[in-house]
């Protein structure tokens, strides 16, 4: 008909599936983006970078600088010091990623979407994994891009080529630990503050209690009972280096899947679209 | 209702950054109920807060029932405040949480829980007092809210949208109750953006939008006061047609129109109009007439006129 | 109707807070973390009874000698700098997030006294909590190898140090969260990083921290559970008691008339 109707008209046209996802991840990217804080941040987890190349530069150009020339090791050092940009990013972006949709009763519209729970959290999990993979395997990898750029030759990728992966599996597995944690942690509260307490509680409480278990003990076997630890224990397994701890590595690794585990669990069954009030 | 006024702005202005909130302010609210309108982001909600002592004015001042009220904490014992926010201790039961609410006005424990159940029982929420707030429903939350403002028997109320969330009924027994405190000698000032259900409980309105005071008063008297808008009237008569025709000759009538069975005109002299139609009425010539409205003389016309201008 | 006096009106608010408080969500987060150390001081009670204490470095562990290292890594390091962060950002931040401050605000209450009030009952809560915890775990630990009545002064003062402790940390992080918008981080970084870090740094530095104060009244050797705890025990110089309950006396009065002032002061503009 030539005339056609003005009023509301059904969408007809095709839909794309199972992207719901990633309207989270854009809006929270681009939400994030807009914090001057927030950018300062960012800026602030590449300062070990730049001092790392800087280090790697005066190591390629200088033979009395040799005694700073990167190893494996060193790789596996930059995670370690990392680890406190790691934690602060984790609470800043992590804690408010769920508590806050909790507080404002947003589940509930976010889930009258086509939008299944599987997608609402893998959406609130990418944009997590996004920004710490970006402070920690980006720059880890750009170093070893740095390295080969200063020093000219592939001679020390080719002596350590297990780099790469360890880098990539290592990266993976302390932010997917860490961002189900805290994912698990705002799934609990409406209220940020709480979650992040709770998150810096599992690190550092369990981080006094090994310290306690240590004296007691006079050994560190029971290193696995602080997470943080665990993760550290995983690391060094990859990296190839020295154990740092007497706990066998598979058994840290079993409790980092094991915390991972958990926080799935949690988040299946907190992330509902109704909440019952006795 | 004659006497001192109970919100007097001088100069009243308030900023947020960049942005001005409210600006330049001089007015005087009197006893009795008045009505705060103005559309989304008029500025009411600052202006409330700015009444209620929960903002500093950038510039001007504010005095509340004599009193300035910013970091004026004995004020606030001749004061009830409704907020919009719908946010509460959600873990305490209705009863509980009024009763600790009227504590800290300074009562004894006994007084505070008489107080809170005398003022849900005013409201209608006697027989769930007991319940968690969290199970309540808007409209009760929103009466929860109205109890611990009355609670301590204030002589100024200050409502934030009291109505939002009720039903129709609760809403005119709101309504009611609202006029009955008026009644008793309280003064209150209701914000709403629902033009309808101020004009139910007063006729003394502040209009605002885009942070200034478009008119205050009588919506009567600023309607009257609007000489340039023309005025409507719609009029229902047997002989619709030969009544347009005599009000054609005049020269006061700007347009007319026939619609909903019968016929509305617009006069730039409603006073000469009106008594040119009583002439027309008595002499019989033209049939009975019905009715004569004027849908012009309501604050929703005011309102539109005001803000579009 | 004569103006509302600070103290009176803290004290109506400190009557409204802490049942709240002291039911809510966050203090079984509160009783696990205090309870926790009981667990771990059952434990090792058992593991005792079964195994005995083990032998380092050629000296037996002793109930007193493992109870001090207790207080000193659970309670002196983390639990009473973590409730003070965690309670005192939160006594005015978590009432603007709920936006129920106004409820508080319009009421014929001081804005300092609503403060005060909620620093009291938390202060309140938190001793009601950690004291009987710190008593459970003595008496579970001292008894081995070690006698109940000898470590009682001991334990005394462990019990007043964590109440100036928390009472302390409280204030400051009450100015902390009543003066910023986002005080958790800030709180964070100041407990777990200045509050380490300063000590280390030798000269008068180390005076601006609750820290250095707090650690002049815990009556047990800080053990050396890690390179920075033996540097911090190399480094340490400790003020004379009087000195530190003195200066942190101050330092919670003044934290305490900060945080007052700038909830007067300031304007909460509540997010629509």
């Amino acid at each position: 008909m030539p005339i056609h109707d003005q009023g509301y008209r059904r969408y007809e046209g095709s839909k794309a599936r199972g992207r719901a996802w990633f309207v989270i991840f854009s809006t929270s990217v681009r939400s994030m983006m807009g914090s001057r804080r927030w950018i300062v941040l960012m800026i602030a987890s590449w300062i070990q970078f730049i001092v790392r190349a800087v280090q790697f530069y005066i190591a390629a150009n200088f033979s009395q600088a040799s005694v700073v020339a990167p190893t494996a090791a060193t790789f596996r050092d930059f995670f370690d010091k990392q680890d406190l940009f790691v934690f602060l990013v984790t609470i800043s972006l992590g804690a408010a990623a769920i508590a806050e949709d909790r507080r404002a009763n947003a589940l509930q519209i976010y889930l009258s979407k086509p939008l299944t729970r599987l997608e609402y959290i893998f959406g609130k999990l990418s944009v997590l994994m996004a920004f710490l993979l970006f402070i920690t395997w980006v720059p880890a990898m750009l170093l070893l891009v740095v390295e080969i750029a200063f020093t000219g030759s592939f001679s020390f990728l080719t002596s350590n080529l297990h780099l790469i992966p360890a880098i990539t599996l290592f990266a993976l597995i302390e932010v997917l630990m860490v961002s189900m944690c805290i994912l698990a942690l705002s799934s609990l509260s409406t209220n940020s503050r709480f979650v992040g307490i709770l998150f810096t509680a599992l690190i550092f409480f369990s981080d006094a209690l090994y310290g306690v278990m240590r004296a007691v003990t006079g050994g560190t076997s029971v290193s696995w009972i602080a997470f943080g630890n665990n993760l550290a224990q995983v690391g060094d397994a990859i990296f190839r280096v020295p154990l740092r701890y007497e706990t066998p590595w598979f058994v840290s690794l079993a409790v980092v899947l094991a915390l991972i585990g958990v926080s799935a669990v949690i988040l299946e069954r907190r992330i509902r679209g109704v909440e019952i009030v006795a | 209702m004659s006497g001192a006024p109970v919100v007097a702005a001088e100069h009243l202005s308030k900023w947020y950054g960049q942005v001005i909130g409210l600006n330049d302010v001089t007015l005087t609210v009197p006893p009795g109920i008045t009505g705060l309108l103005g559309p989304n982001g008029a500025g009411k909600s600052t202006f409330m807060k700015l009444m209620t002592g929960q903002l500093k004015p950038s510039k001007g001042g504010i005095t509340v029932l004599g009193q300035p009220i910013w970091d004026n904490p004995k004020a606030y014992f001749h004061i009830g405040f409704c907020p919009e926010q719908d946010k509460f201790y959600e873990r305490m039961t209705g009863r509980e949480w009024v009763t600790a609410l009227v504590g800290l006005n300074g009562v004894t424990e006994t007084a505070a829980r008489e107080m809170a159940s005398r003022a849900l029982e005013t409201v209608g929420l006697s027989d769930v007092g007991d319940k968690k707030i969290a199970a309540y429903s808007k409209g009760m939350r929103q009466r929860v809210k109205l109890a611990q403002a009355l609670a301590h028997d204030p002589e100024l109320l200050i409502l934030d949208e009291p109505l939002s969330g009720m039903d129709p009924l609760v809403r005119r027994k709101t309504i009611r109750l609202i006029k009955d405190w008026a009644r008793a000698g309280k003064s209150i000032i209701v914000s709403s953006h629902i033009l309808h259900e101020i004009e139910s409980m007063t006729s003394n309105i502040l209009l605002i939008n885009q942070g200034r005071i478009l008119a205050e008063g009588n919506v009567h008297q600023i309607r009257d006061l609007i000489d340039e808008h023309p005025h409507m009237v719609f009029i229902r008569a047997d002989r619709t047609r030969e009544l347009a025709r005599q009000f054609l000759a005049d020269d006061d009538v700007l347009s007319l129109k026939f619609e909903d069975g019968g016929l509305a005109i617009q006069t730039g002299r409603p006073d000469k109009f009106y008594a040119r139609l009583t002439e027309l009425a008595a002499s019989g010539e033209w049939g009975a007439i019905h009715e004569v409205t004027s849908p012009d003389d309501n604050l929703q016309a005011v309102f539109q006129y005001l803000v579009k201008s | 109707m004569e103006t509302p006096r600070v103290i009176p009106s803290a004290l109506r608010v400190f009557e409204f807070s802490l049942g709240q408080m002291l039911w809510s969500r966050r203090s079984v987060f509160l009783a696990l973390l205090v309870g926790a150390p009981i667990a771990m001081a059952l434990g090792i009670r058992i593991i005792a009874a079964a195994h005995g204490l083990p032998v380092i470095n050629g000296a037996g562990l002793t109930g007193p000698t493992l109870f001090g290292i207790l207080m000193w890594l659970l309670f002196v390091r983390f639990i009473v700098p973590v409730l003070g962060v965690f309670y005192g950002t939160s006594l005015i931040a978590d009432e603007v997030d709920d936006k129920t401050i106004t409820y508080l605000f319009t009421r014929p209450v001081p804005r300092s006294a609503v403060l005060l009030g909620k620093y009291f009952s938390y202060l309140a809560c938190v001793v009601l909590l950690v004291l009987p915890s710190v008593i459970v775990v003595y008496f579970l630990i001292v008894p081995i190898g070690g006698s109940i009545g000898q470590s009682f002064p001991q334990l005394a003062a462990d019990l007043g140090m964590l109440v100036v402790g928390l009472a302390s940390y409280g204030a400051v992080f009450s100015w902390v969260g009543a003066r910023l918008k986002r005080p958790l981080i800030v709180g964070l970084v100041f407990a777990f990083g200045w509050e380490s870090t300063v000590l280390l740094i030798p000269g008068y530095l180390k005076r601006l921290s609750v820290a250095y104060y707090l650690q002049a009244l815990v009556p047990h050797a800080m053990p050396q559970d890690s390179s920075i705890s033996s540097l911090l025990s190399a480094f340490q110089e400790l003020p004379a008691v009087w000195v530190s309950l003195v200066c942190l006396t101050g330092i919670t009065v003044v934290g305490l008339w900060l945080a007052g002032r700038t909830v007067e002061k300031r304007e909460y503009v509540l997010e629509q």
